[in-house]
């Protein structure tokens, strides 16, 4: 028996489908059975970034409608062992889904995975509602800006609502360049105002876009950094106890700058 | 409530009482009493000039507040003006801690009210309301998150939504919190013209209708 996670954020364009592609990616890497579904319907991304795209025939649509078997529908990827695709219609939108019917799917994959990763739309209305009710946990992705924390704060009230837990943060496109000069908020200051438990951080790297435009997760460069962060994610959810390493990595001056301009 | 009637302010041209609406002149004195009582150096002899800003005050009353405030206090009363425009902001607030007054509420009052106890953060697109009476949050209010109350609202975390105290009028009331970072604040129904500074600064801050008409900020010592 696996677990759903819903990879969720409330502000579009935050790193939840590179966020879903990667730890999928990763989870497989580290010996699991994972399926990643894609509940983006109607503009789903996640067969691209996984570079799956040219593979799809059917999809979770087509399970709903009885066109074809679960099993049938999803796509294999041949890379690692064990990663599966089920892809979102393109042709239809988040209307023609209920909860209950995205509810069903991940039920029967959960039987048979690890993990199940549900990459959600963004926003709050029935996209969100689709992706997360068959979820066990949640994943919310945020990026360390006030607009996109304000939007995890009302995504986290919902889940909390719908009593999804745990819910865990990752904080994506971090730099701990511009947290050294103040223009950006550190982790603290973000945990401080969501108050969840912190699975990871992502730092903005440009690895990302090259990676998402060959259809490469990161994961597979070894060396990047967005890379090693997905990696020490995936093992924090298969139980591995993975410090968090402090990436606000400042010079001596910046800290002792910091030190005397310190908000409190 | 004394502060919220009657209040001593320094100006450039010297002290100022002001009086704002109120229901008798016998709720008046007791404000000036309480005014009086807060201040932590004598005012005898000193001149002050009375603003009113209540209409309703009749003649002899104001010569009544007059003389009182000569002989009872050694005031000397300068000038009485009932000005429309808005005064310019007080160089200093006249020397007291904000001491919160004991005096009964006209329309309600804080020790007949209940209140509420919310024991969780109240998120963003969530909303906590209480008419009846004051609300305590144990948690934050975060950015896009809404409380309002009929009486007084206290955060035992963050404030950094909105809050809206005194929501039946009680103008008495106040919002406390740990971090008082609010995007807006509103008492009975005075909304903070001015965005309040979204700095923390590691101490307790209240928030109350000062005798300006404007909702004022100050460090919360104790009731
Ligand atoms: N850590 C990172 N460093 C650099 N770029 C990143 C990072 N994470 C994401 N991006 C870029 O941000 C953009 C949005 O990412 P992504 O599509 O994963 O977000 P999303 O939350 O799924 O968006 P949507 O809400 O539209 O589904 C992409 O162009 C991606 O390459
Ligand atoms: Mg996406």
């Amino acid at each position: 028996m696996g677990k759903v996670i819903v990879v969720t954020s409330g502000k579009g364009g935050v790193g939840k489908t590179t966020s879903t592609a990667n730890l999928g990616t990763a989870l497989a890497l580290l010996g699991k059975t994972v399926a990643v579904v894609d509940a983006d319907v109607g503009l789903r991304n996640l067969d691209i970034v996984m570079g799956l795209e040219s593979r799809i025939v059917y999809t979770s649509m087509d399970v709903i409608e009885k066109q074809c078997e679960l099993s049938k529908a999803l796509v294999k990827d041949r890379r690692v062992d064990g990663l599966m695709l089920l892809a979102a219609s393109q042709k239809n939108n988040k209307d023609d889904m209920q909860p209950a019917q995205m509810k069903a799917i991940c039920d029967k994959l959960r039987s048979t995975h690890d993990f199940v990763l549900v990459d959600s739309p963004a926003g709050i209305e029935r996209g969100f509602n689709n992706a997360s009710a068959g979820a066990d946990e949640a994943i919310v992705v945020t990026t360390p800006d006030v607009s996109a924390i304000r939007d995890a704060d009302r995504i986290i009230g919902l889940l909390q609502h719908a009593r999804i837990e745990p819910i865990n943060l990752v904080l994506n496109r971090f730099s701990p360049e511009l947290v050294g000069n103040g223009s950006m908020m550190d982790q603290a200051d973000v945990l401080d105002i969501l108050n969840i438990d912190l699975l990871g951080i992502v730092p903005e790297d440009s690895g990302v876009i090259t990676s998402t435009n060959r259809g490469i997760p990161l994961v597979y460069e070894d060396a990047s950094p967005g890379s090693q962060a997905y990696m020490r994610i995936a093992r924090r959810l298969t139980g591995q106890r993975i410090p968090i390493p402090d990436l606000e990595h400042k010079g001596l001056l910046t800290n002792i700058v910091n030190w005397f301009t310190r908000k409190r | 409530m004394a502060n919220s009637i009657v209040a001593l302010r320094a100006y450039r041209d010297g002290l100022h009482l002001i009086i704002r609406p109120h229901l008798s002149i016998t709720e008046i004195e007791a404000a000036i009493q309480q005014e009086m009582s807060r201040m932590n150096r004598p005012l005898i002899g000193t001149s002050v000039q009375i603003d009113l800003k209540c209409p309703t005050l009749k003649e002899e009353e104001i010569a009544y507040l007059r003389s009182k405030l000569q002989d009872t206090y050694n005031l000397t009363v300068r000038s009485i003006e009932s000005p429309d425009e808005q005064a310019s902001p007080p160089i200093a607030a006249a020397p007291t801690t904000h001491a919160i007054s004991q005096i009964a509420d006209v329309q309600n009052s804080r020790d007949s009210e209940p209140s509420r106890v919310v024991p969780y953060t109240i998120r963003s697109g969530q909303t906590e309301d209480f008419p009846q009476g004051s609300l305590i949050i144990y948690g934050d209010v975060n950015s896009g998150g809404e409380v309002r109350a009929g009486g007084d609202i206290v955060v035992l975390g963050a404030l950094r939504g909105n809050a809206h105290a005194g929501m039946n009028g009680r103008l008495s009331a106040v919002i406390i919190a740990m971090e008082l970072v609010p995007l807006q604040l509103q008492i009975g129904n005075y909304v903070n013209r001015r965005p309040i500074d979204q700095k923390p600064r590691g101490y307790p801050e209240i928030a109350r209708i000062g005798a300006e008409d404007i909702i004022i900020v100050e460090k919360f010592v104790k009731f």
